[in-house]
Protein backbone atom coordinates (compact mmCIF):
# COMPACT_ATOMS: atom_id res chain seq x y z
CA UNK A 1 0.00 0.00 0.00
CA UNK A 2 1.23 3.64 -0.46
CA UNK A 3 2.85 5.52 2.36
CA UNK A 4 0.78 8.68 3.22
CA UNK A 5 4.14 10.55 1.77
CA UNK A 6 2.90 9.00 -1.77
CA UNK A 7 -0.68 9.19 -1.28
CA UNK A 8 -2.71 11.80 -3.20
CA UNK A 9 -3.56 14.55 -0.57
CA UNK A 10 -1.63 17.40 -1.92
CA UNK A 11 0.67 18.88 -4.24
CA UNK A 12 3.75 20.88 -3.51
CA UNK A 13 5.85 22.87 -5.22
CA UNK A 14 9.44 23.50 -4.78
CA UNK A 15 10.04 26.31 -5.87
CA UNK A 16 13.79 26.51 -6.43
CA UNK A 17 13.80 23.67 -8.99
CA UNK A 18 10.77 25.21 -10.86
CA UNK A 19 12.31 26.64 -14.51
CA UNK A 20 8.67 28.26 -15.34
CA UNK A 21 8.87 25.69 -18.53
CA UNK A 22 4.54 25.37 -18.54
CA UNK A 23 4.48 22.06 -19.10
CA UNK A 24 2.54 21.62 -15.77
CA UNK A 25 0.00 23.81 -17.04
CA UNK A 26 -0.27 22.00 -19.95
CA UNK A 27 -0.81 18.92 -19.40
CA UNK A 28 -3.61 19.36 -16.40
CA UNK A 29 -6.55 17.67 -17.40
CA UNK A 30 -8.76 20.06 -15.46
CA UNK A 31 -6.98 23.16 -15.80
CA UNK A 32 -6.28 23.67 -12.43
CA UNK A 33 -2.25 25.28 -12.26
CA UNK A 34 -1.61 28.54 -13.18
CA UNK A 35 1.71 30.29 -13.68
CA UNK A 36 3.07 33.40 -14.49
CA UNK A 37 6.77 34.31 -14.97
CA UNK A 38 9.03 37.13 -16.48
CA UNK A 39 12.61 36.96 -17.83
CA UNK A 40 15.78 39.03 -16.48
CA UNK A 41 18.97 38.91 -17.79
CA UNK A 42 21.61 36.46 -16.05
CA UNK A 43 23.79 38.88 -14.19
CA UNK A 44 27.81 38.11 -13.35
CA UNK A 45 28.48 36.14 -16.56
CA UNK A 46 31.78 36.14 -17.32
CA UNK A 47 33.44 38.52 -19.18
CA UNK A 48 32.62 38.58 -22.91
CA UNK A 49 29.79 36.01 -22.76
CA UNK A 50 26.74 36.51 -24.69
CA UNK A 51 23.52 37.77 -23.07
CA UNK A 52 21.35 35.09 -20.89
CA UNK A 53 18.19 35.58 -20.04
CA UNK A 54 16.38 33.52 -16.90
CA UNK A 55 12.68 32.85 -16.11
CA UNK A 56 11.63 33.76 -12.95
CA UNK A 57 8.30 32.74 -11.09
CA UNK A 58 6.12 34.95 -10.44
CA UNK A 59 3.13 33.26 -9.38
CA UNK A 60 1.61 29.58 -9.30
CA UNK A 61 -1.82 28.84 -7.94
CA UNK A 62 -3.16 25.16 -7.77
CA UNK A 63 -7.30 24.99 -7.55
CA UNK A 64 -7.84 22.82 -5.37
CA UNK A 65 -11.71 22.87 -6.64
CA UNK A 66 -10.70 21.71 -9.92
CA UNK A 67 -7.84 19.77 -9.19
CA UNK A 68 -8.59 15.63 -9.29
CA UNK A 69 -5.76 14.74 -8.14
CA UNK A 70 -4.53 12.52 -10.93
CA UNK A 71 -0.67 13.29 -10.46
CA UNK A 72 0.07 14.22 -14.30
CA UNK A 73 2.25 16.99 -13.48
CA UNK A 74 3.95 15.20 -10.78
CA UNK A 75 4.25 12.94 -13.52
CA UNK A 76 5.33 15.22 -16.43
CA UNK A 77 7.52 17.84 -14.52
CA UNK A 78 10.97 17.56 -16.28
CA UNK A 79 12.51 18.84 -13.17
CA UNK A 80 10.97 17.43 -10.45
CA UNK A 81 9.34 20.37 -8.86
CA UNK A 82 6.45 19.16 -8.39
CA UNK A 83 5.57 16.37 -5.22
CA UNK A 84 3.06 14.87 -3.60
CA UNK A 85 2.74 15.13 -0.06
CA UNK A 86 1.16 13.77 3.13
CA UNK A 87 -1.01 16.69 4.47
CA UNK A 88 -4.72 17.06 2.63
CA UNK A 89 -5.65 19.95 0.98
CA UNK A 90 -7.81 22.46 3.22
CA UNK A 91 -10.91 22.80 3.45
CA UNK A 92 -12.71 25.61 2.65
CA UNK A 93 -16.17 27.80 2.28
CA UNK A 94 -15.75 29.25 -0.80
CA UNK A 95 -14.42 27.58 -4.24
CA UNK A 96 -11.83 31.25 -4.57
CA UNK A 97 -10.60 29.91 -1.18
CA UNK A 98 -9.48 27.05 -2.39
CA UNK A 99 -7.06 28.66 -4.88
CA UNK A 100 -4.17 27.74 -3.17
CA UNK A 101 -1.05 30.20 -3.79
CA UNK A 102 2.19 28.47 -3.64
CA UNK A 103 3.87 31.47 -4.94
CA UNK A 104 2.32 34.65 -4.58
CA UNK A 105 1.76 37.25 -7.59
CA UNK A 106 3.56 40.73 -6.92
CA UNK A 107 2.16 43.32 -5.50
CA UNK B 1 -6.07 -9.00 -36.71
CA UNK B 2 -8.70 -10.00 -38.94
CA UNK B 3 -10.56 -7.54 -40.55
CA UNK B 4 -14.43 -8.94 -42.02
CA UNK B 5 -16.55 -6.72 -43.79
CA UNK B 6 -19.96 -5.70 -41.67
CA UNK B 7 -22.00 -8.10 -43.55
CA UNK B 8 -19.63 -10.71 -42.36
CA UNK B 9 -19.35 -9.52 -39.06
CA UNK B 10 -21.61 -12.27 -36.86
CA UNK B 11 -20.56 -14.96 -39.62
CA UNK B 12 -16.67 -14.52 -38.17
CA UNK B 13 -17.09 -13.68 -34.71
CA UNK B 14 -19.55 -17.12 -34.46
CA UNK B 15 -16.53 -18.81 -36.32
CA UNK B 16 -14.58 -17.84 -33.74
CA UNK B 17 -16.30 -19.54 -31.10
CA UNK B 18 -17.09 -22.47 -33.15
CA UNK B 19 -13.44 -23.12 -33.14
CA UNK B 20 -12.96 -23.00 -29.35
CA UNK B 21 -12.39 -19.22 -29.02
CA UNK B 22 -15.13 -19.34 -26.33
CA UNK B 23 -13.61 -16.71 -24.02
CA UNK B 24 -14.72 -13.17 -24.48
CA UNK B 25 -12.36 -10.87 -23.55
CA UNK B 26 -13.23 -7.62 -25.25
CA UNK B 27 -14.86 -5.21 -27.48
CA UNK B 28 -13.70 -2.17 -28.66
CA UNK B 29 -14.12 0.71 -31.14
CA UNK B 30 -11.48 3.16 -32.26
CA UNK B 31 -12.21 6.71 -34.22
CA UNK B 32 -9.84 5.94 -37.10
CA UNK B 33 -10.39 9.89 -38.90
CA UNK B 34 -7.06 10.96 -40.65
CA UNK B 35 -5.60 7.84 -41.67
CA UNK B 36 -9.68 6.03 -42.98
CA UNK B 37 -12.60 7.39 -42.82
CA UNK B 38 -14.33 4.72 -40.40
CA UNK B 39 -14.83 3.54 -37.21
CA UNK B 40 -13.05 0.40 -36.22
CA UNK B 41 -15.04 -2.36 -34.62
CA UNK B 42 -12.39 -4.65 -32.66
CA UNK B 43 -13.60 -7.78 -30.39
CA UNK B 44 -10.75 -9.90 -28.77
CA UNK B 45 -11.86 -13.49 -27.99
CA UNK B 46 -9.42 -16.15 -26.43
CA UNK B 47 -9.02 -20.25 -25.96
CA UNK B 48 -8.56 -20.67 -21.99
CA UNK B 49 -8.31 -24.58 -22.45
CA UNK B 50 -5.60 -24.55 -25.08
CA UNK B 51 -3.85 -21.40 -24.18
CA UNK B 52 -4.16 -20.53 -27.68
CA UNK B 53 -3.20 -16.39 -28.73
CA UNK B 54 -5.98 -14.43 -28.03
CA UNK B 55 -7.83 -13.60 -31.39
CA UNK B 56 -8.82 -9.97 -33.01
CA UNK B 57 -11.14 -9.35 -35.71
CA UNK B 58 -12.32 -5.81 -36.77
CA UNK B 59 -14.40 -4.59 -39.40
CA UNK B 60 -14.50 -1.01 -40.49
CA UNK B 61 -17.82 1.04 -40.21
CA UNK B 62 -18.35 3.90 -42.34
CA UNK B 63 -18.13 7.56 -40.33
CA UNK B 64 -21.45 8.65 -42.23
CA UNK B 65 -23.54 5.64 -41.16
CA UNK B 66 -21.48 3.47 -38.54
CA UNK B 67 -24.14 0.35 -38.02
CA UNK B 68 -22.73 -3.75 -37.28
CA UNK B 69 -24.28 -6.24 -36.04
CA UNK B 70 -24.94 -7.28 -32.39
CA UNK B 71 -22.73 -10.20 -31.48
CA UNK B 72 -24.22 -10.39 -27.76
CA UNK B 73 -26.25 -13.67 -29.50
CA UNK B 74 -22.81 -15.28 -29.52
CA UNK B 75 -20.91 -13.77 -26.71
CA UNK B 76 -23.33 -12.63 -24.22
CA UNK B 77 -20.71 -10.43 -22.51
CA UNK B 78 -20.29 -8.59 -25.36
CA UNK B 79 -23.15 -6.40 -25.06
CA UNK B 80 -21.77 -3.97 -21.97
CA UNK B 81 -19.31 -3.26 -24.18
CA UNK B 82 -21.22 -2.94 -27.25
CA UNK B 83 -23.24 -0.31 -25.38
CA UNK B 84 -19.97 1.56 -24.61
CA UNK B 85 -18.75 2.24 -27.72
CA UNK B 86 -22.53 2.75 -28.93
CA UNK B 87 -22.93 5.68 -26.65
CA UNK B 88 -19.23 6.82 -27.01
CA UNK B 89 -18.86 6.60 -30.54
CA UNK B 90 -22.35 6.68 -31.60
CA UNK B 91 -22.42 3.02 -33.22
CA UNK B 92 -25.63 1.22 -33.85
CA UNK B 93 -25.35 -2.19 -32.89
CA UNK B 94 -28.51 -3.78 -34.75
CA UNK B 95 -30.22 -6.37 -32.45
CA UNK B 96 -28.25 -5.10 -29.73
CA UNK B 97 -28.84 -3.52 -25.93
CA UNK B 98 -30.24 0.43 -26.65
CA UNK B 99 -30.11 1.37 -22.76
CA UNK B 100 -26.79 3.68 -21.84
CA UNK B 101 -24.34 2.25 -19.84
CA UNK B 102 -21.72 4.91 -18.59
CA UNK B 103 -23.34 8.48 -19.59
CA UNK B 104 -26.77 10.00 -17.83
CA UNK B 105 -30.24 10.05 -20.23
CA UNK B 106 -29.73 14.02 -20.83
CA UNK B 107 -26.34 13.68 -22.42
CA UNK B 108 -25.81 14.44 -26.15
CA UNK B 109 -22.77 14.17 -28.26
CA UNK B 110 -20.16 11.43 -28.70
CA UNK B 111 -16.99 12.25 -27.02
CA UNK B 112 -14.79 9.59 -28.22
CA UNK B 113 -14.92 10.63 -31.39
CA UNK B 114 -12.29 12.71 -32.37
CA UNK B 115 -13.75 15.61 -34.00
CA UNK B 116 -16.09 16.00 -30.55
CA UNK B 117 -15.28 19.21 -28.88
CA UNK B 118 -15.23 20.54 -25.90
CA UNK B 119 -17.27 23.27 -26.72
CA UNK B 120 -17.15 24.70 -22.86
CA UNK B 121 -13.27 25.04 -22.98
CA UNK B 122 -13.41 27.04 -26.03
CA UNK B 123 -14.86 30.34 -24.07
CA UNK B 124 -12.33 29.53 -21.10
CA UNK B 125 -8.87 31.14 -21.06
CA UNK B 126 -6.50 27.68 -20.71
CA UNK B 127 -3.69 28.39 -18.67
CA UNK B 128 -1.40 26.71 -20.81
CA UNK B 129 -1.93 29.31 -23.41
CA UNK B 130 1.29 31.74 -22.00
CA UNK B 131 5.04 30.89 -22.68
CA UNK B 132 7.71 30.30 -20.24
CA UNK B 133 8.52 33.59 -18.53
CA UNK B 134 4.84 35.35 -19.73
CA UNK B 135 3.01 37.28 -17.51
CA UNK B 136 -0.07 37.08 -20.21
CA UNK B 137 -0.14 35.10 -23.29
CA UNK B 138 1.12 37.06 -25.89
CA UNK B 139 -0.26 36.25 -29.57
CA UNK B 140 2.75 34.41 -30.88
CA UNK B 141 3.54 32.14 -33.86
CA UNK B 142 3.91 29.53 -32.11
CA UNK B 143 0.16 29.50 -29.99
CA UNK B 144 -0.87 26.36 -28.31
CA UNK B 145 -3.91 25.03 -27.97
CA UNK B 146 -5.31 22.85 -25.45
CA UNK B 147 -6.15 18.89 -26.54
CA UNK B 148 -10.09 19.23 -27.48
CA UNK B 149 -10.26 22.39 -28.36
CA UNK B 150 -9.43 22.84 -31.46
CA UNK B 151 -8.14 26.34 -33.20
CA UNK B 152 -10.58 28.93 -33.64
CA UNK B 153 -9.86 29.55 -36.95
CA UNK B 154 -10.90 26.04 -37.94
CA UNK B 155 -13.90 25.57 -35.51
CA UNK B 156 -15.65 28.95 -34.40
CA UNK B 157 -13.94 31.81 -35.76
CA UNK B 158 -15.47 30.37 -39.13
CA UNK B 159 -17.68 33.33 -40.70
CA UNK B 160 -20.69 32.14 -41.13
CA UNK B 161 -20.80 32.30 -44.78
CA UNK B 162 -18.03 29.63 -44.94
CA UNK B 163 -19.03 26.22 -45.03
CA UNK B 164 -17.76 24.44 -41.88
CA UNK B 165 -14.66 22.40 -41.04
CA UNK B 166 -14.93 19.11 -42.18
CA UNK B 167 -14.84 16.38 -39.02
CA UNK B 168 -11.05 15.56 -39.98
CA UNK B 169 -9.95 19.20 -39.94
CA UNK B 170 -11.65 19.23 -36.70
CA UNK B 171 -10.45 16.22 -35.11
CA UNK B 172 -6.40 17.15 -36.36
CA UNK B 173 -6.49 20.54 -34.95
CA UNK B 174 -8.18 19.31 -31.41
CA UNK B 175 -5.17 17.08 -30.66
CA UNK B 176 -3.70 19.84 -28.30
CA UNK B 177 0.12 21.43 -29.27
CA UNK B 178 1.14 23.88 -31.27
CA UNK B 179 -1.17 25.89 -33.93
CA UNK B 180 0.79 24.48 -37.62
CA UNK B 181 0.38 27.09 -40.02
CA UNK B 182 -2.99 25.88 -42.22
CA UNK B 183 -2.93 25.64 -45.97
CA UNK B 184 -5.27 27.52 -47.54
Amino acid sequence: MSSPESAHRWIRLIEPACTSCMICARECPSWCISIASHTQPVESLPAGARDRTLNVLDHFAIDWSRCMYCGICVEECPYDALEWAGEPTQAASTSDALVEEMVQPPS
Amino acid sequence: MIEVAPKDWITAVNGLRVDGFEYFDWLGCVDEIGRRECFRIVLVVRNLAEGAEPRMVSCPLPRTDPRIDSVRGVYAGAAWHEREAAELFGVEFMGGERRRLLLNSEFEGTPLRKDEVLAARTGMDWPGAKEPGETEPSPSRRRMVPPGVPDPAVWGDRAAMQPGADPAEVAESAVGGRVRRRRT
